[in-house]
């Protein structure tokens, strides 16, 4: 294949790579940290020890995959240098700064702590146990935050002017409040929360199911619906605000997302397509099914509003892999849906008086519902970081900087090499990953597990 | 006016930047020292031991790579970019070996069949150190990079000199886990790690020895610095510093001082560290690129100072306490609950 010969676009899958497989651990370690706080928070509030055996419990799940995350995301701060060299070159006074930043504030703050988290449980008391849960919690939230801040920059650049071809910084406070980052950092904490509360909620279903331990996991299994109330709608509300202001700001990924290609003419609605194949070289789509004026209010709120098609940027300027981007935010979307319905159906049988040790077992269809639900947040993040990311295309700061023009001049051989390799050894750490959860949660909790005095 | 602060903000990065570099490796020196020490330990419960000594921290010791990482790209992006392209092979090396070391050291926790991870364990913490060896002896050899831009040779690195730092970077390492186990651990496997200690101690001197003649004879900038009057003097003083360490380290290896221990062998790498600084200063990448010429601005590196600088003494003190909570000898059954 002839592209594979590019050493920028070896680099680029690489990149991806690295980031969509570093991507899927920070999901749950924010989540699931906050879980864990909160049972910790309840035992120490209440006396109940079925909460604390629950903190001791997911906190295995969780170390095994903190330290994947940690290991994982090792390789994405240096590949800015190694292989985007340019791009480091020229952006190093913002970009660089804010993952320095990260660092300091939110890396630094989980690794202080972790260890006391983990191991501390006999040597600190537990209030500081729970403050230390508590900033390693922090600190995950705030490596969101500010790694959330460095992309939405690249999005929606600002505070910045160019001299000598280097990113110089007006206004530090208009570069990380740019106009993407609230979206970004709340769109992709919610994921985040949304992820974990179905895994959580995932897992204690298959406990129920399997009839082990019902009671106790009928504990984390409305602790996870109880988070879902309030997370689900949130997170429709900010995928759907966050759609609506892509169309503002970045008009050429939303015209990709729903594969628009010519702008509206005044007084007439655009057409939204459910689905369709595009044929990038004809500027158009071979085929579609389309309803009219849909995207004119899903983008602008207006029946008759007009949304800038693909054809209105020069094809030089124009996201590829329209499918791709086009089919990845459906995916997501439907997935939020799902999230939704599952949310509301569970709800209803909690209000009915079903979720009870007695007749939970009844509803076996819900319940594996929920444990088919546990991959879907993984899936959609996945899609919806492949909207973001591919959507902004081909700028790797929008409007700014080409891709083309970021990468570093190295040998294709060397790439090759190291990109093999990553997927070698992320597809090992992924299949090992797996068998040792399946091991800890096949093992299930030790209630034999004496807490410490809560004094 | 404004260039003497520039001046001033540069060199106060430059120092953190080198306080963080010293820290890392010092932290998590110790930790993959512990690690080639597993190639050297037959024993599974001694294993465990070592393996226990590090379970708290070495994601805190491993961490400071990260924020010397992000540290160096925003106060220095030229040398940051630079750098690690030209770098490309052994940072690469160094980052598989330190996923792999991840790995082992949590998988092996849960594995039914240990000597696998064992191997894998010792085997990569031995080339992240050789990784990062290599690395560093390729850097103060110039990377064959002129004027900052870099012509893309990805052997550039690769010299019998950046080999010889290489060897001394992880007997170093190999120094600083045996001297930790000495405070962690008691009975054979502490006696075992006295010996480990001298042999390392001995070899790195003599390795230190070597590097700093070769340099002084085939690195031109490095011997010019050495002959000139005032640099020279304190280089010849931190030279001097790291053999009286080296002395001092021997006899609290005689004496059996277990902090001592490690606070001379701590002493040894801050010399050498200081000496290869002072002996490169003002140049970060020898000798092209210097550290203004690679600066950020002032106003970028007083943003910086805020929120990194201010919190260094703030890292300092959450890791010690975490340190302070898990002081003393690792005891097997601990973890009963």
């Amino acid at each position: 294949m002839t592209i594979l010969q590019d050493p920028v676009l070896l680099s680029r899958l690489q990149f991806a790579v690295t980031a969509m497989f570093h991507i899927l651990w920070p999901l749950t370690t924010v989540g699931i940290s906050l879980i864990l706080v909160v049972f910790e928070g309840l035992w120490l509030k209440t006396g109940d020890v079925d909460h604390y055996l629950h903190a001791r419990f997911w906190a295995k799940l969780f170390v095994l995959n903190f330290s994947v995350g940690i290991i994982s995301g090792l390789p994405l701060e240096f590949e800015f240098g190694t292989n985007w060299s340019r791009f480091s070159m020229m952006t190093g006074e913002f970009f660089g700064n804010i993952l320095g930043y990260e660092g300091a504030m939110a890396f630094m703050l989980e690794a202080g702590f972790l260890g006391i988290m983990l191991f501390g449980w006999l040597r600190v008391p537990p209030t500081i146990h729970l403050l230390a849960t508590g900033m390693v919690t922090l600190g995950a939230s705030l490596s969101v935050f500010w790694i959330l801040v460095a992309n939405s920059w690249m999005q929606t650049p600002a505070g910045i002017h160019l001299e000598n071809n280097r990113v110089v910084v007006d206004s530090y406070f208009d570069a990380i409040f740019n106009k993407n980052m609230p979206w970004g950092v709340l769109h992709t904490w919610f994921a985040c929360l949304t992820t974990s509360l179905f895994v959580i909620g995932g897992l204690s279903a298959w406990y129920i199911l399997k009839n082990r331990n019902t009671d106790f996991f009928l504990k984390s299994f409305k602790l996870a619906l109880i988070g879902a109330i309030f997370v689900v709608p949130i997170q429709l509300y900010l995928g759907d605000a966050s759609g609506r202001h892509v169309f503002v700001n970045q008009p050429a990924k939303g015209a990709a997302i729903e594969a628009h290609w010519t702008t509206n003419q005044e007084g007439k609605g655009a057409e939204w397509n459910l689905l369709m194949w595009p044929n990038e070289n004809d500027q158009k789509n071979d085929w579609a099914i389309t309803l009219p004026n849909v995207l004119s209010v899903l983008a602008t709120g207006n029946l008759h509003g007009q949304v800038q098609g693909l054809t209105s940027f020069p094809q030089a300027d124009q996201p590829p892999a329209i499918a791709l981007i086009f089919y990845s935010f459906r995916i997501m979307v439907v997935i939020g849906m799902a999230f939704l319905g599952l949310m509301l159906w569970t709800l209803f049988a909690w209000l009915r008086g079903q979720l009870t040790p007695t007749s939970i077992g009844k509803h076996r269809l819900l319940l594996y519902a929920w444990i088919a639900s546990i991959p879907l947040g993984y899936l959609a993040t996945e899609c919806g970081w492949i909207v973001r990311e591919v959507g902004r295309q081909p700028w790797v700061i929008y409007g700014l900087l080409r891709t083309r023009d970021a990468a570093s001049t190295l040998p294709l051989s060397v790439v090759a090499t190291s990109l093999v390799t990553f997927v070698v050894i992320y597809s090992i750490l992924f299949i090992l990953f797996l068998m040792f959860a399946a091991r800890i949660i096949s093992k299930g909790p030790d209630l034999s597990l004496a807490p410490p005095s809560r004094r | 006016m404004d260039n003497e602060i520039h001046s001033l903000l540069a060199n106060i990065w430059f120092l953190i930047i080198g306080l963080m570099l010293f820290l890392y490796v010092i932290l998590d020196g110790f930790d993959l020292g512990v690690g080639i020490l597993f190639l050297f330990t037959k024993d599974e419960k001694q294993r465990a031991i070592m393996m226990m000594s590090l379970e708290s921290i070495w994601d805190a010791n491993e961490t400071w790579l990260v924020l010397l990482g992000g540290s160096l790209f925003g106060a220095f992006p030229l040398v940051f970019a630079i750098m690690l392209q030209a770098l490309y092979i052994p940072v690469m090396v160094m980052l598989f070996a330190l996923i792999f070391r991840g790995v082992a050291f949590e998988f092996r926790h849960y594995a039914r069949n240990k000597a696998p991870w064992n191997l894998a364990f010792g085997c990569s913490s031995l080339l992240a150190s050789l990784a990062q060896g290599i690395a560093f002896g390729g850097l103060i050899s110039g990377l064959g990079i002129t004027e900052s831009n870099y012509q893309g040779n990805v052997w550039e690195w690769f010299t019998p000199f950046s080999a010889l730092v290489a060897l001394g970077v992880a007997t170093g390492y190999t120094l600083l886990g045996a001297a930790y186990l000495i405070i962690k651990t008691e009975g054979a496997i502490q006696r075992k790690s006295i010996v480990q200690a001298y042999i390392a101690a001995i070899l790195e001197i003599m390795l230190m020895m070597t590097i700093v003649i070769w340099a002084s004879r085939f690195n031109p900038y490095f011997a010019a610095r050495w002959a000139d009057k005032e640099t020279g003097n304190y280089l010849n003083l931190f030279l001097v510093l790291a053999f009286f360490a080296f002395i001092m380290l021997m006899w609290a290896l005689w004496r059996g001082f277990e902090l001592r221990t490690f606070f001379w062998s701590v002493i040894i790498f801050l010399a050498s560290f200081t000496a290869v600084t002072i002996g490169y200063y003002p140049y970060m990448v020898p000798a092209s690129i210097t550290l203004l010429h690679a600066a950020s601005s002032s106003k970028t590196l007083i943003f910086m100072l805020a929120g990194i600088g201010l919190l260094i003494p703030v890292m300092l003190v959450y890791s010690g306490y975490q340190y302070l909570v898990f002081r003393g000898k690792v005891h097997l059954d601990e973890h009963t609950n």
